[in-house]
């Protein structure tokens, strides 16, 4: 890999892993007393670790100018690996942390290990280390195709992956070592959030130099969505991580914000991390692998453009669905609540517009699991909206608040939609991106989609059950007037769906498993030049035009 | 429609500003007139800061993750009434910095637990919730009790706090860790210091049972005791009401 | 990219782009999708103008319903109040000896008071009430601080050790800590107590420490506990001649009581509970049956 950047980016290289270095060494000094001197060795670590890899291929000779005209994918590949070994571990931590609660001593007595800590690390590990991976993979290749230009340069694809990787492992270790800010899908402390940022805005860049450069003068749906995803995303970041920390040498800060106004900008952060996060950006994957694995032209060009806009500027309003008849004024909550229920249109709509797009494909969808995959995500992902958008009503929200059944919704989206998407674009992705004519092994992908989806039916069922009946045992009178259940009942009767819960979890983890497997072997079996089978059309768009790649 | 679209999808800048400036309305309607609008924030001019200690257990309870299992939030609806207490008000959580309203109740919502069990059941029940509470799915927090309390950098705490907007005094940061400690060691002369400066009502005791150390249980205790208890607005009208 | 190019299977027309081999049909927005937009826009103006719903500056639009969430909760605590009164009331004014006559009464009580004790006292007491190392057994009748229901809503309301201004206070001194006995006269004395409930037999060797116990006790536990060691309700001091234990029977949790005093903490209710909730719960836990489950 490094052989195939120029000299120059090899220099770039060392020079920022150097300032990288420095920094970790600065903090492991300061934080002596700190779990914060523990992030700066992993920071000093992992650059001196990766300037030994630059180093190895460092008097490797330049790279030919031919690579000019092939689109840069080695970033891609990578990304994809992370995305399935942060998949793997998240989901075994779902797991875990499901059993946790059906069997509360599986801790073996360390602090590391209790529930409220590997808690988050299981949301960051699914949501940024296996749904961010993906999209960071998939969008780069998404970018280069839909634009026919080349990414800018060679180095900057490897910062924003590398680098977002080394955020979720401060994310995630942190956890571990008790250090979190407690805002929910924004749990890292400060000094991870400035390096997100600086991530970030080197992510957006990517993004705007390839659009500048592009040979279709429009700019495809998919990369509206995508855009809508890193703007969006570093806007909500910055604003609800803003923080005093306590000192140089300390982990901990203080929000900036306090009660009933750091409720609601957590919450306006919390619901659009859903909606640019784990919506927007799947969303961007779904409009390409979608109908290119189907070989369709998508349904409608003005159903897009609808939902699009919708989605951009309606989920921005319904954060405060997560505050219903709490100390947030009330007038929030009402516009938090209709705005959910306009945003339900936009939703089915982009997902109507997905499904009709299978019109004249669904035979293929019947005979391929990967456009199965996708087919499936895009129906959970109308069922999880419908779902969201009936919660965000006042009197379900009643209901279904600090219950189960928010649980069950979030993974109705998460596991139904945002997971199965990503395997069905990652099996779409692997065969053309390693030049091979197929996956290892179309029976795995096949067994990989009935344990998700048999995983999902389960653990989406569980919380529906238990999360009603905990709902409402919670607000249940008896004759007299008076409560009929103590808040220790609910929790005896949440049991068995806890167990249930945990299996349904552990069909999904294996599934995961199951397609690492499949993607090793594809990767390691023999390749050919390339095959015809559903394979992409990876017409080296630029071989005309290289001039124009060379100075970027 | 689709054809001053075809122009925006045109030019990547504009789509760019495009985006931002539609994204940006939601959340602006929704959070600045929360600093302008008087009665969001109730007054209680009662409202006391938390103790150095009080704080540090806040950090633990952060850093433990309680909140992934107790909301503090009492909803504005009947049976949250009548099963937790008056209903949250938001000058409640005005010194907190983050809040922890929570979402979701694994466990029961603790606005209002302060003062509800005794420091020596807190202390049985983190040690291993099944010793008091078979049925629990809490986790046992045993090292609590070992980990003696980190107190010296408490005043850089405060001054960070007030750097976000608490009212802590000069004396209130300078004295931080022996605060901290004294608070926990009713006995020693440093206990005097606390509630001359948080006040008669602040509880001064050896939270874990032992005046000789001062543990993390100690500080995780004295956070629990003082839930819903910083200010009286929230229950003094409604045990009027009651009566 | 010829525009207009017509899709074989749907025969539909295309936006005429392509983006590696993607094409887009340019189907008009469908019906439905205009018409439920309208319809949930609609509803949110409808809403918007009956709830309060708009910023405004300082303030903001309060709708025309009036409708405040904090005033419905209070009406709505209130209404179940008054709904309750049917049998509260009669709670209320009875004294214990006619409510527990009523049946049907009692079974509002018992119904009400399960729920209220689980989720306030059980943590400590248990859901069965039959205490814990540390929490006594309310099932035993074995009164610390007497069992008819005005001795227990007083515990209740005022608690144990609670810090309350009214509450009632015992303390048993820490004999060992504080240098009153010497380990031999605690080890005496803890087998006399144990000998008391049966818990330790007189055998042959450790008659002799029963026998120095016994003046042991005699010397520094009998203010409290009586002459027989059977207790006494006034100071909350346990019978030590019955099988029930609060810390365990066991020589070395007697042995760390003696040595180390005990306070046990019952917190108060009195701010945190209606009138009528203590009365109930003093009633609930009056009735309830040891021997039961
Ligand atoms: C796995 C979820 C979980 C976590 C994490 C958790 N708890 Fe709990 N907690 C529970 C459950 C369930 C109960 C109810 C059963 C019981 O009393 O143990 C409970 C009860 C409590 C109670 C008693 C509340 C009442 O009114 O009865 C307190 C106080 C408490 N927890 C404090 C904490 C603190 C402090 C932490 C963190 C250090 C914590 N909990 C972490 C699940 C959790
Ligand atoms: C924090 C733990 C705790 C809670 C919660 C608690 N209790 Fe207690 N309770 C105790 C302890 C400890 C004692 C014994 C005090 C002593 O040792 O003198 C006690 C004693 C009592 C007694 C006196 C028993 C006797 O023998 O005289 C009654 C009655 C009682 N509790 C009822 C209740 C009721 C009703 C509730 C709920 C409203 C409740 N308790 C909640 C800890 C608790
Ligand atoms: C000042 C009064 C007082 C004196 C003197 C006193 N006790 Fe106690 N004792 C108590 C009280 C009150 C309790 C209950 C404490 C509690 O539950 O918190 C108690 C509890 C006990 C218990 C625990 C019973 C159980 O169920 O676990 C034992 C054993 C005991 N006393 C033995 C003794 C012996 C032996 C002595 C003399 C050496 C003694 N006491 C002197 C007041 C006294
Ligand atoms: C093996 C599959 C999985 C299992 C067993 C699992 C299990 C769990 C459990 C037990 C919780 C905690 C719920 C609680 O506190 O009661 C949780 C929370 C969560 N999980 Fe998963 N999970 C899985 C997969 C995923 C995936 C793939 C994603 C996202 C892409 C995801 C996202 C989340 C989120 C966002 C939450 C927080 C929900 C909330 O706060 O309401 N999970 N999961
Ligand atoms: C129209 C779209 C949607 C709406 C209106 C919506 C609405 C809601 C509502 C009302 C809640 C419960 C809040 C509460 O009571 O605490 C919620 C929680 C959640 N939803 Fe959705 N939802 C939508 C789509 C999705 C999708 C597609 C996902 C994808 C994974 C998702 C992920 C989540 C998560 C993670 C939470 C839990 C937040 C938390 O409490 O930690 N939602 N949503
Ligand atoms: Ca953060
Ligand atoms: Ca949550
Ligand atoms: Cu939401």
């Amino acid at each position: 890999m490094i052989a195939g950047l120029t000299k120059l980016e090899r220099q770039l290289s060392l020079a920022v892993l150097t300032v990288l270095a420095l920094c970790g060494l600065a903090f492991a000094a300061a934080g002596r007393n700190d779990p914060i001197g523990t992030h700066g060795f992993v920071i000093l670590l992992s650059a001196v670790g990766l300037m030994f890899v630059v180093m190895a291929g460092y008097y490797a000779p330049e790279p030919d100018k031919e690579r000019l005209s092939r689109y840069y994918d080695d970033p891609t590949k990578v990304g994809i690996i992370l995305a399935m070994a942060w998949a793997v571990f998240g989901l075994f931590f779902g797991v875990w942390v499901a059993a946790l609660l059906a069997w509360p001593d599986l801790t073996f007595d360390a602090a590391w290990s209790s529930f409220g800590r590997i808690r988050p690390v299981h949301t960051t590990s699914v949501i940024f280390g296996f749904g961010g991976n993906a999209l960071i993979a998939t969008s780069l290749h998404v970018l280069q195709r839909t634009t026919r230009a080349r990414l800018p340069d060679q180095f900057s694809p490897w910062f924003v992956l590398l680098g977002y990787n080394l955020f979720c492992v401060l994310a995630v270790s942190g956890y571990f070592m008790g250090l979190t800010q407690s805002k929910e899908y924004a749990e890292p402390e400060w000094y991870a959030d400035i390096w997100l940022v600086i991530v970030w805005v080197v992510y957006f860049l990517i993004y705007i130099r390839t659009l500048a450069r592009r040979k279709e003068p429009h700019i495809y749906v998919a990369n509206w969505y995508y855009m809508a995803f890193i703007l969006v995303v570093a806007i909500l970041h910055i604003v609800n991580n803003l923080a005093v920390p306590v000192s140089f040498g300390s982990a901990k800060s203080y929000s900036l914000f306090s009660g009933v106004q750091d409720a609601m900008t957590q919450w306006w952060y919390g619901h659009n991390a859903v909606a640019f996060f784990l919506t927007a950006g799947f969303l961007g994957m779904m409009y390409y692998y979608l109908p290119k694995r189907a070989g369709r032209p998508i349904f409608s060009y003005r159903l897009s453009i609808i939902s699009f806009w919708g989605i951009v500027f309606m989920y921005m309003w319904a954060g405060s669905h997560h505050l219903h008849y709490t100390a947030l004024p009330q007038w929030v909550q009402t516009l938090g609540m209709t705005f959910s229920v306009v945003l339900l249109v936009p939703s089915w709509a982009s997902a109507g517009n997905a499904l009709a797009t299978l019109n004249g494909a669904w035979h293929k969808v019947r005979d391929d699991a990967t456009l199965r995959f996708m087919m499936v995500a895009a129906v959970f992902y109308g069922l999880s909206t419908f779902e969201g958008s009936f919660m965000a009503i006042r009197a379900v929200n009643s209901l279904s608040h600090y219950t189960d059944w928010t649980v069950g919704h979030v993974h109705a989206g998460a596991l139904g939609w945002v997971a199965m998407i990503s395997f069905g674009s990652i099996y779409a992705l692997v065969p053309w991106m390693w030049k091979r004519e197929r996956m290892y092994s179309s029976r795995l992908v096949e067994v990989h989609f009935w344990l998700a989806l048999s995983g999902t039916v389960v653990y989406v069922f569980a919380m529906w059950n238990s999360g009603i009946i905990q709902g409402l045992m919670w607000r249940t009178y008896n004759e007299s007037g008076t409560l009929a259940y103590s808040f220790i009942d609910s929790l005896v009767a949440m049991h068995p769906y806890y167990i249930a819960r945990t299996l349904g979890g552990l069909l999904f983890l294996l599934g995961a498993m199951v397609g690492c497997y499949n993607i090793w072997m594809t990767i390691r079996q023999p390749g050919t030049s390339l095959a015809a089978e559903g394979s992409e059309v990876d017409e080296p768009a630029l071989a005309t035009s290289t001039a124009l790649q060379a100075g970027e | 429609m689709p054809n001053f679209h075809r122009k925006l999808e045109r030019s990547a800048i504009g789509f760019v500003l495009a985006i931002i400036v539609v994204a940006s309305i939601g959340g602006f309607v929704e959070i600045a007139p929360l600093f302008t609008i008087d009665e969001t924030v109730e007054k209680a001019p009662d409202m006391r800061v938390y103790t150095p200690l009080e704080l540090a257990g806040r950090n633990i309870y952060l850093r433990e993750g309680c909140y992934a299992c107790h909301s503090q939030m009492i909803r504005t609806l009947r049976d949250e009434v009548e099963r937790y207490g008056p209903y949250s008000l938001a000058v409640e959580s005005q010194y907190d910095h983050p809040m922890l309203w929570g979402s979701k109740r694994t466990g029961p919502d603790l606005a209002r637990v302060g003062g509800k069990y005794s420091d020596a059941w807190q202390v049985a029940h983190l040690r291993n919730p099944r010793d008091v509470v078979p049925v629990s799915v809490m986790p046992a927090y045993r090292w609590l009790e070992d980990n003696t309390l980190k107190t010296e950098d408490l005043g850089d705490h405060l001054l960070a706090m007030r750097r976000v907007g608490v009212p802590y005094t000069q004396a209130m940061i300078d004295n931080a860790p022996a605060d901290a400690y004294g608070q926990a060691t009713p006995d020693t002369d440093r206990a005097a210091g606390v509630s001359e400066r948080y006040g008669e009502a602040t509880n001064i005791r050896a939270f874990d049972g032992d005046p000789s150390r001062v543990t993390e249980m100690d500080a995780l205790v004295a956070y629990l005791q003082i839930l819903g208890k910083l200010t009286d607005v929230a229950t003094a009208p409604a045990v009027a009401a009651k009566e | 990219m010829e525009i207009g190019k017509r899709d074989p299977v749907t025969g539909k027309t295309t936006t005429g782009h392509e983006w590696n081999g993607i094409e887009e049909l340019d189907t008009p927005v469908p019906r439905v999708v205009l018409f439920f937009l309208f319809v949930t826009i609609l509803f949110s103006v409808v809403y918007w103008v009956l709830m309060p719903a708009w910023p405004l500056g300082v303030t903001y639009t309060k709708g025309l319903l009036g409708f405040d969430d904090r005033q419905v909760v209070a009406s709505a605590v209130s209404d179940a109040t008054l709904e309750r009164a049917a049998w509260t009331d009669k709670v209320a004014s009875m004294d214990f000896p006619a409510i527990q006559a009523d049946e049907g009464l009692m079974r509002s009580v018992r119904e009400t008071g399960r729920t209220l004790f689980a989720d306030n006292c059980a943590v400590c007491h248990g859901v069965d009430a039959k205490g814990g190392p540390g929490f006594p057994d309310l099932t035993a009748k074995a009164w610390l601080w007497g069992g008819s229901p005005e001795q227990i809503t007083q515990t209740i309301e005022f608690g144990i050790n609670s810090g309350h201004p009214d509450t009632r206070v015992s303390q048993m001194m820490a004999f060992g800590r504080d240098g009153v006995l010497d380990r031999k006269q605690i080890n005496d004395v803890v087998a006399y107590v144990r000998s008391l409930s049966g818990a330790e037999a007189a055998t042959g060797d450790n008659a002799g420490r029963i026998e120095a116990g016994r003046e042991v006790f005699a010397a520094n536990c009998v203010a409290c506990h009586g002459d027989t060691g059977k207790g006494n309700v006034e100071v909350g001091a346990p019978d030590l001649t019955d099988a029930k234990w609060i810390y365990g029977s066991d020589t070395q949790s007697v042995f760390n009581t003696v040595y180390g005093g005990r306070q046990g903490h019952m917190p108060h209710w009195k701010d945190r509970l209606t009138p009528i909730d203590v009365k109930v719960l003093a009633l609930y836990v009056q009735s309830l049956d040891g021997a039961a489950k």
